[in-house]
């Protein structure tokens, strides 16, 4: 895994194409209108003499409601601003350094040790091949010497030993926490 | 008068034990270490530490949550100096002029002037709290249902206003953070709502596991998906703050300390807001405004000093209205709440000893700051060497951890990795994420508060509008959508413009 080096590259001062904020409008959009509709089907208890204010769906529906509205006006926003013009952007442009391959590794690696690995493994051997395959991954470069490699190696399998025993010691001896 | 000093020394006092005072070095290191590595944020550690930190005794666990917060918002200058890459994104502004001031071989001054900007900034904003708290609180007694529904109301609407970037995205990630805040049992019928027959979503969604998720996942995702930093400057010159820098700019230091503890009392607005808003005070009546963005000393003090006022300021709602002021203070009243306190307005008659134990935290914390911040440089540079591969994997091993420890159940993990990816799309797509937070806090005040003041009122809505407090509160929120709507601002300004030249003219 090869990677540029940058330096500050803020995520907020790269605007959004308004065709994305039009997708984005229509999800909230559809979300509002399924809370609104939800909460529509909810119980009013009127039998045990409930009143309308103290309905269940109430708040809900308004919340909803609100969602549904604020969908609508970044529609007409995102339209006025160009999003259903013929050749508008529909993805962001693509900015230095930032990598799609990384996030998805990184958000997979994450979703295996959480749902893969905690409870299944003792916690202290879900954290060391958690973190040990983390950092061979990312540390992984093409062409790179045996000798480089296996150092490598030996110092990801140093750092994930290590953690695995402390963060399990730690946790369970100074603040007594109960491990996964 | 007299009582409150006589409680704000036992309170000090009580502190001063060995224990205490290892527990407070320990936190606002690891505070400062969590603000100055990039992709590490207050409200993660905060949040983190409210978990890791709940079999301690209460008085114990909330000075160490405070010294985090203290810590970690200072540290994140020193990425900001240092990597021109803010630490946290309260040091965003510090940035401008604190890395062009490293480039030209004064990062040691700059680390200076950080250092001391934000322990004046923390002192001013201490003394606020010591004053104000108790009027507030005081204030607080007489609301009803109708004012705390309209401070639930204000609290989102401000934040989706002032929190960065687009307003009405701000407003859409504060109702989405009302709606979450519905789910599980409704407080009148206990019916389960949205949980379609999952037991574990009965009890609602944790607001602990969802801020780790939001504010430590999401940036674990961020952070290995952009681009890798690296240290500029590793030369570094005296870290000494000096007098002159402190007394030239006294008058910058004096108003980014009240900006920036105002902005903190704002609902869930927050240091980075803070520090922006003093930084653009400051540059707005220098008189060398030139320099600012290229190395200014009084723009770098503006923020630090903003920002770390806002720490203070930020609690003052926690402890009177149970409002926080900033995302990180969601964490803190958290933590507060688990600890079988009660903050809100009967605060200060229940448990009055808590007001002036924080009081005697910040002013411990912001010491243990002084200290390590001209001490700590070669550390610092260090840890800051740490490359993020090696990083990330440990933080997300902490976070899963930190989601699990209170309610021991593996659901809040997943509730973790829900909102994890959640706000990292919602951050991709420009929707600030205290909004969101502020939702899931206060959705149960404001729901309550709703049905409370409708039932009291048998369905009229007129109390909402004509109760002073209500009155104020509403007029403030509705202005404050109008203001987010250009055609509508264009109009107000028009408006007043047009008022004030009417009235001009006859004279």
């Amino acid at each position: 895994m090869s990677e540029p080096e940058a330096h500050s590259v803020l995520p907020h001062e790269v605007p959004l194409p308004p065709r994305v904020d039009l997708w984005t409008a229509a999800v909230f959009f559809a979300a509002g209108v399924a809370v609104v509709y939800a909460s529509w089907l909810m119980p009013r208890f009127q039998e045990q003499l409930g009143q309308i204010y103290t309905a269940p769906g109430l708040v809900p529906a308004l919340y909803g409601t609100v969602i549904t509205l604020l969908a609508l006006w970044l529609a007409a926003r995102s339209i006025g601003r160009g999003a259903l013009k013929r050749g508008a952007a529909t993805t962001r442009t693509r900015r230095e350094g930032y990598s799609a391959t990384r996030l998805v590794l990184a958000a997979a690696l994450c979703l295996a040790f959480a749902v893969g690995m905690v409870g299944r493994l003792p916690f202290w051997a879900a954290t060391a091949i958690f973190v040990f395959l983390f950092i061979v991954l990312f540390e992984w470069r093409q062409g790179q010497a045996w000798r480089e490699r296996a150092l490598r190696l030996l110092t990801a399998a140093l750092i994930a030993g290590g953690t695995g025993l402390v963060v399990t010691m730690v946790f369970q001896r100074v603040f007594l926490v109960r491990l996964p | 008068m007299l009582e409150g000093f006589s409680q704000f020394g036992s309170a000090f006092a009580g502190f001063m034990t060995l224990g205490t005072l290892v527990n407070v070095l320990w936190a606002t290191f690891l505070g400062i270490v969590i603000g100055a590595l990039p992709g590490l944020t207050a409200t993660m550690g905060v949040a983190l530490m409210t978990t890791l930190t709940f079999t301690m005794g209460r008085d114990q666990a909330i000075l160490v949550l405070v010294c985090v917060y203290v810590g970690a918002i200072y540290g994140g200058s020193r990425s900001a100096i240092l990597l021109n890459i803010p630490g946290t994104p309260a040091s965003a502004c510090s940035t401008l002029d604190g890395f062009p001031l490293a480039r030209q071989g004064l990062a040691g001054r700059a680390m200076g002037i950080s250092t001391s900007g934000s322990w004046l900034g923390t002192l001013f904003g201490i003394m606020c709290v010591a004053l104000f708290t108790p009027l507030l609180a005081e204030a607080a007694l007489s609301f009803q249902s109708y004012e705390f529904f309209w401070i639930g109301v204000f609290g989102i609407v401000i934040a989706g206003t002032l929190a960065g970037g687009d307003p009405l995205k701000g407003y859409i990630a504060g109702f989405l953070g009302l709606w979450i805040a519905t789910i599980g049992q409704e407080p009148h019928y206990n019916y389960h709502r949205f949980t379609y027959g999952w037991a574990d979503l009965s009890g609602g969604i944790g607001l602990l596991p969802a801020l780790v998720g939001v504010f430590g996942v999401a940036e674990v995702l961020t952070a290995m998906r952009g681009p890798a930093y690296r240290v500029t400057s590793k030369a570094v010159d005296s870290i000494l703050p000096r007098l002159a820098d402190v007394w030239q700019y006294k008058r910058t230091i004096f108003r980014s300390g009240a900006i920036g503890t105002f902005i903190g009392v704002l609902p869930g607005l927050g240091e980075d807001t803070a520090a922006w808003s003093s930084y653009a005070a400051a540059r707005r009546t220098s008189k060398e405004k030139e320099k600012f963005g290229k190395g200014s000393v009084e723009g770098l003090m503006a923020a630090e000093t903003g920002e770390s006022a806002c720490v203070p300021g930020a609690i003052i709602p926690v402890l009177t209205l149970a409002v926080p002021g900033s995302a990180p203070a969601a964490a803190l009243m958290a933590a507060i709440m688990i600890h079988d306190f009660r903050p809100g307005p009967m605060l200060m008659i229940e448990t009055p000893q808590l007001f002036y134990q924080i009081v005697a935290m910040l002013v411990i914390a912001d010491m243990a700051k002084l200290v390590f911040g001209l001490t700590l440089v070669r550390p610092l540079l260090w840890i800051l060497l740490v490359p993020r591969e090696r990083l990330m994997p440990i933080i997300f091993v902490l976070c899963t951890v930190g989601a699990f420890a209170i309610t021991q159940r593996v659901f809040d993990i997943y509730v973790m990795l829900f909102f994890g990816l959640v706000g990292f799309v919602l951050r991709e797509l420009k929707f600030p994420m205290p909004p969101l937070i502020l939702g899931l806090v206060l959705g149960e005040l404001l729901e309550q508060n709703l049905t409370r003041g409708l039932v009291i009122s048998s369905g009229d809505v007129t109390p909402f509008f004509t109760r002073p407090v209500s009155g104020v509160l509403a007029a403030i929120t509705i202005f404050s959508i109008l203001w987010s709507i250009p055609p509508a601002q264009r109009k107000i300004k028009a408006g007043v413009r047009g008022l004030f030249g009417r009235r001009q003219s006859p004279a």
